[in-house]
């Protein structure tokens, strides 16, 4: 693979190349929007439980491994908060994700054109 | 004749290799459901034991390392049960037991689920490795230097 690669044009090793980078990155941007949607949908749960229980109920908020006494409204503020914060990365995840596809896009298209002259003329 | 062959053998390996990792993940998420169900039979056990105490009862709880701190059952009805998103919330025990057993329900609902794709991917692999061999086997007949 790597003899081969070397006998390629440096114009094309470099498109190659970044085409390999820009495949890891959005792996990476689809890991984090993966894991920002999971926990919009653990909130969304717990905000429907929390709905379901009266305005007095007992409420306790995890701190880390300790659960401190809260109440239903400030838990409900605060999950609300951090879903309009996470909704945001959601959308920041998603952009970066159309320019990184679309930029693939292209960089597939003129590897195709810089191959198409190459894989014609192997037998 | 050979090359048609060739390029079946050559789309069951990368069909089986897609199989088997597909097998793995199903794999690896059942056993996070049987962990998730483990854990939540043993909330269902407490529960029940927990109904027959009465208050002021003195009980032992566990944290970890196989030891325990002493404790008194102060509200024997009152089970503190979690929603998600680090958020918990009062219930009665008999609310917290409808709660486990629907969660318990639940994951067995989806533990059967995973089954039923797992045992459907398997077969799959089988069937494919199963057409492999036998077609490895007519290539090697047709070009017995070829190594295949």
């Amino acid at each position: 693979m790597s003899e081969e690669f070397a006998k390629l044009p440096p114009q094309v090793q470099e498109r190659l190349l970044r085409l390999q980078q820009i495949q890891q990155t959005l792996q990476s941007v689809l890991a984090q929007k993966q894991q920002v949607e999971l926990e919009l949908t653990e909130i969304e749960q717990a905000l429907g439980e929390l709905q379901k229980v009266a305005d007095d109920a007992v409420i306790y908020k995890a701190i880390g491994s300790l659960l401190v006494k809260s109440d239903k409204a400030k838990v409900a503020a605060d999950l609300n908060e951090r879903k309009e914060l996470l909704n945001m990365r959601a959308t920041v995840l998603g952009k970066q994700e159309e320019r990184l596809r679309s930029q693939m896009k292209e960089l597939q298209t003129k590897l195709q054109q810089d191959l198409a002259p190459v894989s014609g003329t192997q037998p | 004749m050979a090359s048609k062959v060739e390029e079946e053998l050559r789309r069951l390996s990368v069909e089986m290799r897609i199989l088997e990792q597909t097998a793995e993940t199903l794999q690896a998420r059942m056993n996070m459901i049987n962990a998730v169900i483990t854990d939540l039979t043993y909330a269902n056990i407490t529960l029940e034991g927990l109904e027959k105490q009465k208050e002021n009862a003195e009980l032992l709880i566990p944290i970890g390392g196989n030891s325990y701190i002493k404790a008194r059952l102060e509200t024997p009805d009152k089970v503190t049960v979690g929603i998600g998103s680090g958020v918990s919330v009062e219930k009665t025990l008999q609310e917290a037991k409808d709660i486990i057993k629907k969660r318990l329900e639940d994951m067995e609902k989806n533990r059967a689920s995973l089954q039923q794709q797992f045992s459907q991917v398997v077969e799959r692999i089988n069937e494919d490795r199963a057409r492999f061999e036998e077609l490895a086997a007519e290539l090697r007949k047709e070009n017995p230097s070829k190594n295949v």
